[in-house]
């Protein structure tokens, strides 16, 4: 098979840098945009990484740039070496440490960095490589051996994170994306749209060659397709445990983020239906190293803020969820939205019908996918805002156990998502 | 102690040790003339022409003195005549004789530290604690002093206390129990030290190794190593033989890093010379990695010294390869690397000739000469290491890298005329290094063999002052496997460039400062393209290297 790692995505003097690099063990790929707050604690995690984990192997850091203007290239360059890091007295790289920042070309989104990293990765014949997340200050250099410690040592050619966090910390995953992706893909993994992630050559050549990078899904939901991709098409894959990291200033509005990670999730489905469609029930997937304890906090978000949103905006777009949802679902909907406050209850079971049924009609394109997806916003809202209200003040552990159970909810109702699948498709 | 007479010699040049190229020899396994399965002088001084020949300049011999042979004779029990295995001291004066008319220098050991304890001092200083002689070495009525002081040789010894049953009293030994340090803050022993160098020096030596020379001082509370005290004892050396003998040399054997050495120069009062041991294992953890980094870091970091001083450098030598003063994980990768087979190892390091260290590999062995002959320093070669010899880590001790010098594919590959089982050591018979593989006298009539490969790279080095006297620039080019450098003396310039790894590589190197130079490849004299303003492209094939004149032409 022909290589896709086209040497026109790489510039001639990246090709000029990798030619001195020459062959790697490790190497960390980091994804730029304006990140000057954060990029200077996020290279110094990966040399210490380099000093502390992989003294003797071969090592970059590759910092991919989609066109920062603060200045975030250059304080990759000019950050101290692994040896005038004051931390990193001790531990001591026997080799050279190279350190590349480089423009990307094309469109601008982390596909394409991600491209331009995986393509140097290959050229280099990186044997374990770690992404990285550039918006955060928490990453730590034992967060990124423990990304590439189950590729490099133990044969892994997929890492996903786990991070110590409260059950009640980013919705967005735990009530949509992780159950849906779990009763899907088959895998219980708790992270699946994960912006950090170890894995193998093995499997990077394997990216290199699909053709999602020039799509909607490449540009903009990379990271979740990757997981997609290791899940289905049958790459080995663990977790690692990583320290939480307090996130950056936002950089999209809600409504962004939520089309953004929704559609995302939608087109990894349908592109790997073929192997979904053939799965029942999930299996654990192995946490090579659990998340450090760190003691973590509930989030402040007001439950009874989301439900009223909810219930003004189910009357306002009665008339496109009907193209979308089924009259029980959609009676079922109205009947939850029009109890008001602290009665408004969202059932497990009507969450799990209303995003199989926008699944499918986001496949099955009865109005424009953008809409579809920012319809389903409101009923997230109120979804979260329910289960907010109702663990707000719970213990950690039953809360997680709600949220095992919503995942095995969407893991019973798949037989019916599936056969409604084909079905559309006759 | 009447002082001999001295054997005539050639001049000396000044700072003539600077400019050397020293060979390390041991007369017990270099040539034997009387059949009696030892070495000897007589053998020694047969086999000069070889070294002359090979371009070697100083001769530095393991201990030749009376001695049990413990520790192959740095257990010394008689610091004033030559053990009766090797000859007389009239073979000696010969041998010396007949080194100075072939303009070789000969450097000879200089055990401070410690005797035998079967030498006649400590025989006397164990019987009473009366006795004269009893304050020449340190005693204590209880093994407490000095606690926490780190045992050198910790496979065989527990403490650094041993018991005097005669006495009853314990003795310092910082090596073996059969090895009592003496006492230098006793006056009369470094007196009679001094004694023991005039009277060499007065025979025709033109230098000393000083062995163990961090340990000579004790005081509680302190490492024992390298203190104060230890430089007076130096400097009272040296000033005397400055005095009466200013054109000799003492070369230091402290391992220790560089910024620990340095003191041992101080302002040029002390030693002469003094070994560069972490340049050693950086050179070769530079090769196994295929990364210049250690390298370049080890020279960075070691100091300036003063203009009469020189390093010691060298790829191997009698003892282990030694991993004492490196980190946990740089120790840990070099026994990885180069000690798979457990029975290469020994104390905190490797006991193996340069050879099997490099898979025989006649590459990586050019390469690793290549770096010993141009990087800063006075190079030492150990012998046998010119023809690829061999060694045999199961003889015990350090007894494998010491074995006959392989002359010939004679009986006992000319070392000896005794029977095989005489030999003061076995023979190498390992296929790949026994002596009908790699012998002298065959290398010498075959012009691509190693050993006149050696002689010609020395013939390059010795060329030009620019090795031994110049500074030393590293260029940085981008390919971490590359490693380049500047020697510069005066208006000479050579530029030296490596490829430390098993491929092929290419390099870019920033010359604009040498911009219309032409580089002369220095072993073919083959001119290369003129230095321009723009990146200065090499490739080289795995392993190789060039050293190039810069002229302007």
């Amino acid at each position: 098979m022909v290589s896709v790692a086209s040497d026109s995505l790489l510039s001639d003097e990246l090709l000029h840098h990798l030619m001195a690099v020459g062959h790697v063990d490790v190497l960390v790929g980091v994804p730029t945009l304006n990140n000057a707050s954060t990029i200077r604690s996020v290279v110094k995690a990966v040399h210490q990484s380099f000093a502390r984990y992989f003294p003797r192997d071969r090592t970059v850091l590759i910092n991919s740039d989609g066109g920062s203007d603060d200045g975030t290239p250059n304080m990759v360059r000019q950050h101290g070496s692994t040896d005038d890091t004051d931390t990193v007295t001790v531990s001591h790289s026997l080799r050279t440490v190279h350190r590349i920042s480089t423009p990307y070309h094309g469109v601008p989104g982390k596909g394409n960095a991600l491209r331009q990293i995986m393509t140097a990765a290959e050229l280099t014949q990186a044997r374990a490589v770690a992404i990285l997340n550039a918006d955060v200050t928490g990453i730590t250099a034992e967060g990124i051996a423990a990304l590439v410690r189950p590729v490099r040592d133990q044969q892994y050619d997929y890492v996903a994170p786990v991070y110590q966090r409260h059950p009640l910390d980013g919705p967005l995953v735990t009530q949509l994306i992780r159950p849906l992706m779990r009763a899907a893909y088959g895998w219980q993994v708790r992270e699946p749209v994960a912006p950090e992630f170890g894995c193998s050559s093995r499997f990077i050549t394997h990216c290199l060659e699909q053709d999602v990078w020039d799509t909607e899904l490449g540009r903009v939901g990379i990271d979740l397709w990757v997981t997609g991709e290791a899940l289905a098409r049958g790459f080995r894959s663990c977790q690692a445990g990583l320290t939480p990291h307090p996130p950056g200033p936002p950089r999209a509005s809600f409504g962004e983020l939520f089309e953004q990670v929704v559609r995302s999730s939608f087109d990894c489905l349908e592109r790997h239906a073929p192997y979904w469609l053939e799965r029942n029930g999930s299996e654990p997937m192995a946490v090579v190293s659990p998340p450090p304890p760190t003691p973590v906090e509930p989030p402040t978000v007001a439950g009874s803020r989301l439900t009223e949103a909810f219930a003004r905006d189910i009357e306002n777009l009665r008339s496109v969820l009907e193209y979308i949802l089924s009259a029980e679902t959609l009676s079922t909907l109205e009947r939850v939205a029009s109890r008001q406050g602290a009665h408004l209850r969202f059932p497990d079971e009507l969450w799990v019908s209303t995003v199989y049924e926008f699944l499918l009609a986001y496949r099955s394109g009865v109005m424009r996918r953008d809409h579809v997806v920012q319809a389903l916003a409101p009923l997230y809202l109120g979804r979260t805002g329910s289960f907010l209200r109702q663990y707000s003040g719970a213990p950690e552990e039953v809360v997680e156990e709600a949220l095992e159970s919503l995942c095995r909810d969407f893991e019973r109702s798949k037989p019916d998502l599936i056969e409604r699948w084909n079905k559309s498709l006759r | 102690m009447s002082l001999p007479m001295p054997v005539p010699t050639t001049a000396r040049q000044p700072l003539w040790y600077k400019d050397a190229v020293i060979y390390q020899l041991h007369v017990k396994t270099f040539a034997d003339s009387n059949g009696d399965g030892i070495g000897d002088f007589r053998g020694l001084s047969s086999k000069l022409n070889y070294l002359a020949d090979l371009g070697v300049t100083c001769l530095w011999l393991l201990p030749m003195y009376p001695s049990p042979f413990r520790d192959d004779g740095y257990d010394i029990a008689d610091y004033y005549s030559i053990h009766p295995s090797y000859g007389t001291l009239d073979d000696f004066r010969e041998f010396l004789e007949a080194a100075h008319t072939r303009r070789l220098q000969v450097v000879t050991e200089l055990v401070l530290n410690h005797t035998s304890d079967q030498h006649t001092w400590f025989k006397e200083a164990r019987m009473s604690r009366n006795n004269p002689r009893r304050d020449w070495y340190v005693w204590s009525d209880t093994d407490d002093k000095y606690r926490g002081v780190r045992i050198i040789f910790i496979d065989t010894e527990r403490s650094n206390w041993a018991w005097a049953p005669e006495s009853k009293a314990y003795y310092w030994h910082r090596f073996f129990s059969h090895q009592p340090d003496l006492n230098y803050d006793n006056p009369a022993v470094r007196e009679e030290m001094w004694n023991v160098m005039r009277f060499w020096l007065g025979l025709g030596v033109d230098g000393f190794r000083v062995d163990a020379v961090p340990y000579l001082i004790e005081r509680e509370g302190t490492s024992c190593e390298n203190l104060p005290e230890t430089h007076d004892v130096v400097k009272f050396l040296r000033a005397n033989l400055a005095e009466h003998f200013p054109d000799r040399m003492l070369l230091a054997d402290a391992n220790q890093p560089p910024e620990l050495v340095r003191p041992y120069f101080s302002e040029g009062d002390e030693f002469h010379m003094a070994f560069h041991f972490p340049l050693m294992t950086r050179m070769f953890m530079a090769v196994r990695l295929e990364d210049r980094k250690p390298l370049v870091e080890v020279i960075e970091r070691t100091p300036e010294i003063p203009e009469t001083c020189q390093w010691g450098i060298f790829l191997r030598n009698h003892d282990e390869l030694t991993l004492e003063m490196v980190s946990d994980v740089e120790r840990a990768y070099m026994i990885d690397e180069y000690a798979r087979d457990p029975a290469s190892r020994i104390y905190l390091g490797i006991r193996r000739r340069l050879a099997p260290l490099l898979d025989g590999d006649r590459r990586r062995i050019e390469l690793m000469n290549g770096l010993l002959m141009s990087m800063p320093g006075s190079p030492i070669i150990y012998y046998g290491d010119e023809i690829g010899m061999g060694d045999n880590i199961y003889l015990g001790d350090r007894n494998g890298v010491r074995t006959p010098m392989q002359w010939n594919g004679g009986w006992n590959a000319g070392f000896s005329t005794a029977d095989p089982e005489r030999l003061a050591q076995p023979q190498i018979s390992n296929h790949q290094f026994c002596y009908q593989a790699r012998k002298g006298e065959s290398q010498t009539r075959a012009d691509h063999s190693l050993l006149n490969w050696m002689r010609r790279l020395i013939s390059v080095r010795q060329s030009t002052a620019v090795f031994s006297r110049g500074t030393t620039t590293f260029l940085m080019p981008a390919n971490h496997r590359v490693l380049a450098y500047l020697r510069s003396l005066g208006r000479e310039q050579v530029l030296c460039v490596y490829n430390l790894s098993n491929s092929a590589q290419a390099v870019e190197l920033d010359l604009q400062s040498l911009a219309g130079a032409v580089p002369i490849e220095m072993f073919g004299r083959s001119l290369f393209p003129r230095i321009g303003e723009l990146p200065y492209m090499l490739t080289l094939e795995p392993y190789a290297f060039f050293w190039f004149r810069l002229r302007r032409l």
